[in-house]
C-alpha cells in the first residue's frame, strides 16, 4: 500500500511536471490578431512610398530578401548564400539558396530573383546565371548588400492575375483595404512558424485598439509614443524599438537666399522641443537636432536641442521681410496637429509667422521618416524623402557620417524634432515576441498559449 | 377767377387739409406707438438677455467650481507647483474635464500665471496667461466677458474663475462657454426680432465677426456690411445707440436697431462686443401704407364729394351775387330799370333788395335830375333869348321913340329920322331874324349822311379854307400845323357835317389866339377808332370851362352864342364819337375827336356809295 502511494505520487509528479513543462514549450496552432491605425495602402514591396515600420514587418512577414541586417547593423545572408564583389565594388555576384520555394510552390530560380531585383531599381543591370545573380550597379557601392535588404528589394513571384508570391513564413490569404489574413507557409525554407493564421486590421484608433487589446480581440497593437507612459503606468505588456523614426520639419522647396535659410534657422531655435516632448509626446522619444539618433550615430548630442528665443529673434532680425508660412499636418495624426500649433506659438514669440492647416500646398509639413538601421543608408533615404541632394557619403565612419549629415541640416530644408521609437503592447499570450532595435517583429517565431482560441 | 371757382377751391383746399392733417396726426400717433413698442419689447429682450448671461454665468461658474473641487485637480495643484512636476498628463485630463463639464473653455494656470493645461489651445501649455495680472479674490467674482484668444482668432466667451488651495500656491481654474449662436438662438424672440452679437476684435468692421443666429433669406437679403456705420459708430461714441438700417429698397426690409455695448472686466472696461437688438419696420411700414392709401382715399373721395357739394352751394350762395352783378352792369349800361330776385332772409336776400331799392331810387333821382336839368336847360335857353333879344330891342325902342319925338316936330325932322330910323329898323329887325335862323339852325340839325370818309382830307380841306385868315393882315399870324397820320383808316362820317364841326373847333382856336400862335391838328389810328386833335397855343380854360364848355348856349367869350361846341358836340355824337378837351390855363387847349371805325357800317356806306354812283351813273 505504501509502495502504491509513492507510486502514485511519482507518477502525478511527473504528470505535473510535464504540464509545467508544456506551458512554457512553443506550441504550433492558433491565430495572431493584430491591430494597426496605420493603414498600407498596397503590399508590394516595391511601392516605396508606402514606407512605415508596419509595412516593413508586413512585408519581411510574406517576402524575403538576399541579404539581411540585424540588430548589429551586420548584413547576414538570406536568400542568398555567398556574394562577391568586383575591386570597385560595381560588379556584385549573389550564390541563391537551394531548395527555397515560393508559397506558390514555386522553386526559387535566379531568373525571377533577377526579375524581383530589375522591377525594384531599373539603373542596374540585372542577369541570372543559374544558381547566380549578377547585379551591375552604374556607380561603386560597396554597401549594396545592406541595400538589398530593403523592403523594396524584396523577392517575389509575380502572377499574371496580379497576385504575389514570397519565400517567407507566411503567405497572403486574404488581402482588403483594412484587413490582411496571412497563413503560415508550410514548405518555408526557415521551417513552419508556430503560428497558424495571423489576422491583422488597419485604420483603428489607438484608444480602440487598446480597449481591444484588453478584452482580449487583439493580441498586438502599436502604441503611439504619446501613449506609451500611460500603457506602460497602466501594466500593460510593451516593447519598445530603438528612437527610430524621426518627427521633423519639412520645408517643402529649397531656401532661396540667406535670408531664407536665417529665418528657417530661427525656426529651428525656436522650438521648445523639451516643453513639447514632455507635454505632446508624454515624456516618449528623444530630442533631436541632428536626422540619426544618438544610438545609431554615437554623435547626436553634438546638434542643439534646446530652445533659444534670443538667438532666434536675432537670426529674424537678419531677414528684411517676415515670411508667413503655412505648416500643414496629417489631420488623423493628432501629435501632428499638436506640434504644428505649438510650432506656431514659438515661432509668434520669436517674431516670426507660422500659420497651421489641415490640408493644402504648404510651405512646412510635420513629417514622420522611418529611418533604417543603418545610418548610411537612413541618411541617404531621409535626403531622398526630404528632396535634399544625396550627400557624398565616403564611408561608414563617424566622421564622414556627421559630415553627410551635416550638410544635410545646413540646406535648412528638414529640422529634426524628435526620434520616436516604435512601441506595441501585446497580449500575455504571445509567447517569445521580441522587437528588433529597428522595430522589425519576429513573428515567426513567437507562439500562442491557448492556440485553440 | 369766378367766385364760385373760389369757393370750390376752398371747400376742396380744406377737405384735402383736413384729411392731411388727419393723416398726419394718426400717422405720428402710429409712429410713437410703435417706437413705444419697440422700447419695450427691446427693453424685455435686453432684460432677458441679462437673465440668461446670468444664469448661464451662474452655471459656468459652478462647473468651474466643481472642477475646481475635484479629486484629480486638488492632486494637480499638489504636484503641479512642484518644478520637476510633470505636466505632460494634464492634457488629456483637460480636454475630458471640459468635454465632461461641457465647457467650451477650460484653461488650469498656476499661481505664476502660467497655463498648465488648456483645452480651447492645447499647444499653449507653459505660456503665461497675459488676461489674468491679479488673480486675488476670484472665487467670489461672478462670471463674467471675456474674449479669449484661441488659434484662429479670439473669440467671445462667459467665464467664470475659481481657486483649488491645496498647497500655498493655488491652482486657478478658468472655465467658459462660448457666446455664440446658441445662446442668443436660446432667447425667446417675439415676432419680427431678432437678435444679434458682434465681437469687437479690431477696430475695422469683419462681418465674420458677427453672430447672427438668423440666415437672410432671399426675399431679404441682408449685407452685414450695412451695419458697419452702426458698429463704427457706437465704438467712437462708447454708448448705446439706435439707428435704422436699410437692407434694401424696399422701406419694409428697414430695421430699427437698439445697439448696446457690452464691457470686459479689463482695465479700461473694453467694449468686447454688441449686442443688437433689431425689429422689423415692416409693421409698421405697412401700416403707414394703408394709412397713406386711406388718406388719399378718403381725401380724394373727400375732394370730390366737396367739389360736387361746393358746386351746389356756390352755385346757391353765388346765383344771388352773380344776378346782383349781372344787374350792377346793366345798370352801368344805363338800364335802370334792372331789378333782382329776392329770395327768403339771409344777407344776400337783404342785398338785393338793397340793390334794388337802390336803383329804384337811382331811377327817381335821374328823373329828377333830367326834370332839373330840363328846367335848367328852359331856363338858360330863356336867359339866353331874353340876352338876345333885348339887344336888338333896346335900338328898335330908341328909334320908334326917336321917330315919334321927330313926328312931333315936323315932316322934313320927321322924314330924316324915318329915313335914319327905318335903316336902323330894317337892321336891328335883320339881326334880330339873324338870332332867330340860329336858334332855328341849332334846333334843325340835320341827320349825317354817312359815307367813307378819309379824316386826313377833311383836315386838309379845313387847313386849306382858313390859311387866309391864318395870315390875315392886320392881325398876328397863326402857324398851321398838320401832323397827319398816314395809316388813319376811312371812317362812316357825313363829310360836312364833319368839316363844320372842325371849322368850329379851328374858328375857336383862332379866337383863343388873339395874339397868334401856334394850331397843330392831328390825327391818328387807335385801337379801332381815328383820334382828331386841334390844338391851340392860347390862353386856354379853367377846370370849370372844361367842364360845362359843350353846355349849349354856354360861352368864354364876349360875343359868343355858346352854341358852337355844342354842335361840334352834337355832330360827333351823332357819328357815335366822343369828345375832350384838355387844357392848362395859359398853356392853350387841346380838343381830342374819337371817332369809331365800324366796318360794318363802312360796308353799308361804301354799298350804299356804290349804288348811289350806279344810279347817278345811269341816271
Amino acid at each position: 500500500m505504501r509502495r502504491l502511494a509513492f507510486l502514485c505520487l511519482v507518477i502525478s509528479s511527473v504528470f505535473a511536471a510535464q504540464c509545467a513543462l508544456a506551458g512554457n514549450r512553443p506550441q504550433y496552432g492558433g491565430t495572431l490578431h493584430i491591430a494597426l491605425h496605420e493603414v498600407p495602402s498596397s503590399i508590394d514591396p516595391t511601392q516605396s512610398r508606402n514606407d512605415s515600420f508596419a509595412f516593413r514587418n508586413i512585408t519581411h512577414l510574406i517576402f524575403e530578401n538576399l541579404t539581411t541586417v540585424d540588430d548589429a547593423e551586420h548584413v547576414l545572408p538570406q536568400l542568398a548564400t555567398s556574394w562577391l564583389s568586383d575591386a570597385n565594388s560595381q560588379r556584385w555576384t549573389f550564390t541563391l539558396r537551394s531548395d527555397v520555394m515560393f508559397d506558390d510552390d514555386t522553386s526559387l530560380t535566379a531568373d525571377i530573383v533577377a526579375a524581383s531585383i530589375r522591377s525594384a531599381n531599373s539603373e542596374w543591370r540585372v542577369a541570372a546565371e543559374r544558381n547566380r545573380v549578377v547585379i551591375q550597379a552604374n556607380i561603386p557601392s560597396p554597401n549594396l548588400p545592406s541595400v538589398l535588404a530593403e523592403a523594396q528589394y524584396s523577392i517575389i513571384n509575380r502572377h499574371s492575375d496580379g497576385s504575389l508570391s514570397g519565400t517567407g513564413p507566411f503567405r497572403i490569404v486574404e488581402w482588403q483595404r483594412k484587413k490582411l489574413a496571412l497563413a503560415a507557409s508550410e514548405n518555408c525554407w526557415r521551417g513552419r512558424p508556430y503560428l497558424d493564421r495571423i489576422e491583422i486590421e488597419f485604420g483603428g484608433n489607438p484608444h480602440d485598439e487598446q480597449l481591444s487589446l484588453e478584452s482580449g480581440r487583439n493580441d498586438l497593437v502599436d502604441v503611439p509614443a504619446e501613449q506609451v507612459h500611460r500603457v506602460s503606468m497602466e501594466g500593460q505588456m510593451l516593447l519598445s524599438s530603438q528612437p527610430i523614426e524621426l518627427l521633423a520639419l519639412l520645408f517643402t522647396r529649397d531656401a532661396q537666399s540667406d535670408e531664407e535659410k536665417a529665418s528657417r534657422q530661427a525656426l529651428a531655435v525656436s522650438i521648445e522641443r523639451r516643453s513639447i516632448r514632455s507635454v505632446i509626446l508624454q515624456g516618449s522619444g528623444e530630442l533631436a537636432g541632428g536626422i540619426l539618433p544618438s544610438w545609431m550615430s554615437g554623435y547626436g548630442f553634438v546638434f542643439p536641442v534646446d530652445s533659444n528665443l534670443a538667438q532666434a529673434r536675432a537670426l529674424r532680425q537678419q531677414a528684411r521681410t517676415i515670411p508667413n508660412w503655412t505648416i500643414s499636418f496629417d489631420p488623423s495624426d493628432a501629435v501632428a496637429r499638436f506640434l504644428a500649433e505649438r510650432v506656431a506659438l514659438n515661432a509668434r514669440d520669436a517674431g516670426l509667422s507660422v500659420q497651421p492647416e489641415a490640408s493644402g500646398k504648404t510651405d512646412l509639413r510635420v513629417v514622420r521618416i522611418p529611418l533604417l538601421n543603418d545610418p548610411r543608408m537612413a541618411l541617404t533615404s531621409v535626403a531622398s524623402f526630404s528632396g535634399i541632394v544625396q550627400p557624398g557619403i565616403k564611408s561608414d565612419a563617424a566622421g564622414d557620417l556627421y559630415a553627410a549629415e551635416n550638410a544635410l541640416l545646413a540646406s535648412r530644408t528638414i529640422i529634426p524634432l524628435f526620434h520616436l521609437p516604435v512601441s506595441y503592447a501585446y497580449a500575455p499570450a504571445l509567447k517569445d515576441f521580441r522587437l528588433s532595435a529597428s522595430g522589425a517583429w519576429n513573428l515567426a517565431d513567437v507562439w500562442m498559449e491557448t492556440p485553440n482560441r | 377767377m369766378t367766385f364760385r371757382r373760389k369757393l370750390l377751391l376752398v371747400f376742396a383746399l380744406t377737405v384735402a387739409l383736413s384729411v392731411s392733417a388727419v393723416a398726419w396726426l394718426v400717422s405720428t400717433m402710429t409712429r410713437r406707438a410703435f417706437e413705444h413698442t419697440d422700447e419695450q419689447r427691446t427693453a424685455a429682450l435686453l432684460t432677458q438677455f441679462q437673465r440668461q448671461f446670468a444664469q448661464q454665468g451662474d452655471d459656468v461658474a459652478s462647473r468651474v467650481a466643481m472642477i475646481a473641487g475635484s479629486e484629480p485637480i486638488a492632486r494637480m495643484a499638489a504636484s503641479v507647483n512642484r518644478s520637476s512636476s510633470d505636466l505632460g498628463g494634464y492634457l488629456e485630463m483637460t480636454k475630458q474635464f471640459a468635454e465632461g463639464y461641457r465647457l467650451d473653455f477650460l484653461e488650469f494656470v498656476d499661481s505664476q500665471g502660467t497655463i498648465v493645461a488648456s483645452a480651447q489651445w492645447p499647444a499653449k501649455f507653459g505660456y503665461p496667461d497675459s488676461s489674468f495680472a491679479n488673480f486675488s479674490s476670484w472665487d467670489d467674482r461672478p462670471a463674467f466677458l471675456k474674449q479669449e484668444d484661441l488659434e484662429d482668432g479670439p473669440a467671445l466667451g462667459l467665464f467664470a474663475v475659481r481657486t483649488t488651495h491645496i498647497s500655498e500656491r493655488p491652482v486657478y481654474v478658468i472655465g467658459g462657454k462660448r457666446l455664440d449662436k446658441s445662446f442668443l438662438s436660446a432667447l425667446d424672440l417675439p415676432a419680427d426680432m431678432r437678435v444679434l452679437l458682434y465681437q469687437n476684435r479690431g477696430p475695422k468692421f469683419n462681418a465674420e465677426w458677427l453672430i447672427d443666429p438668423s440666415s437672410a433669406s432671399a426675399r431679404n437679403p441682408r449685407s452685414p456690411e450695412k451695419l458697419a456705420p452702426l458698429i463704427g459708430d457706437i465704438l467712437q461714441r462708447n454708448q448705446e445707440l439706435t439707428q435704422i438700417v436699410h437692407w434694401t429698397a424696399n422701406k419694409a426690409d428697414d430695421e430699427l436697431f437698439h445697439a448696446f455695448p457690452l464691457r470686459g472686466i479689463e482695465t479700461g472696461r473694453p467694449v468686447l462686443a454688441i449686442l443688437l437688438v433689431a425689429n422689423s419696420r415692416r409693421a409698421y411700414v405697412d401700416l403707414e401704407h394703408s394709412i397713406a392709401a386711406s388718406a388719399l382715399l378718403v381725401g380724394g373721395g373727400g375732394i370730390l364729394i366737396a367739389v360736387l357739394l361746393g358746386s351746389w352751394a356756390a352755385a346757391r350762395v353765388t346765383r344771388p351775387i352773380e344776378q346782383l352783378a349781372d344787374a350792377a352792369g346793366q345798370v352801368a349800361q344805363g338800364n335802370w330799370d334792372a331789378r333782382v330776385e329776392v329770395r327768403g332772409k339771409d344777407e344776400v336776400s337783404q342785398l338785393a333788395q338793397s340793390f334794388n331799392r337802390m336803383t329804384t331810387e337811382l331811377l327817381t333821382q335821374k328823373e329828377r335830375l333830367v326834370q332839373a336839368e330840363r328846367v335848367a336847360a328852359w331856363r338858360e335857353l330863356a336867359r339866353r333869348l331874353a340876352h338876345e333879344l333885348k339887344n336888338p330891342l333896346f335900338p328898335l325902342q330908341l328909334t320908334v321913340e326917336n321917330l315919334l319925338r321927330a313926328k312931333q316936330l315936323g315932316s322934313k325932322e320927321f322924314d330924316e329920322a324915318f329915313r335914319e330910323s327905318s335903316t336902323t329898323l330894317l337892321a336891328e329887325i335883320s339881326n334880330l331874324k339873324a338870332i332867330i335862323s340860329r336858334f332855328s339852325e341849332f334846333s334843325k340839325m340835320p341827320e349825317p349822311q354817312l359815307q367813307a370818309v378819309h379824316v386826313n382830307d377833311v383836315l386838309r380841306g379845313v387847313a386849306q379854307l382858313f390859311q387866309a385868315q391864318f395870315e390875315a393882315p392886320g392881325r398876328p399870324a397863326i402857324r398851321c400845323v398838320l401832323e397827319l397820320d398816314r395809316s388813319v383808316e376811312l371812317v362812316a362820317a357825313d363829310p360836312e357835317l364833319l368839316h363844320r364841326a372842325l371849322s368850329n373847333l379851328v374858328l375857336n382856336a383862332m379866337d383863343a389866339m388873339p395874339q397868334g400862335g401856334s394850331l397843330t391838328l392831328r390825327t391818328q389810328q387807335k385801337d379801332g377808332k381815328v383820334s382828331i386833335q386841334v390844338s391851340d397855343t392860347g390862353s386856354g380854360l379853367t377846370q370849370e370851362e372844361c367842364a360845362r364848355i359843350f353846355t349849349p348856349y354856354y360861352t368864354s367869350k364876349k360875343h359868343g352864342t355858346g352854341l358852337g361846341l355844342a354842335i361840334v358836340q352834337s355832330v360827333v355824337s351823332d357819328h357815335g364819337g366822343t369828345i375832350a378837351v384838355h387844357s392848362d390855363p395859359g398853356h392853350g387847349a387841346t380838343f381830342t375827336i374819337e371817332l369809331p371805325q365800324s366796318r360794318e357800317l363802312l360796308q353799308n356806306t361804301q354799298a350804299g356809295r356804290t349804288d348811289r354812283t350806279v344810279t347817278s351813273e345811269g341816271t
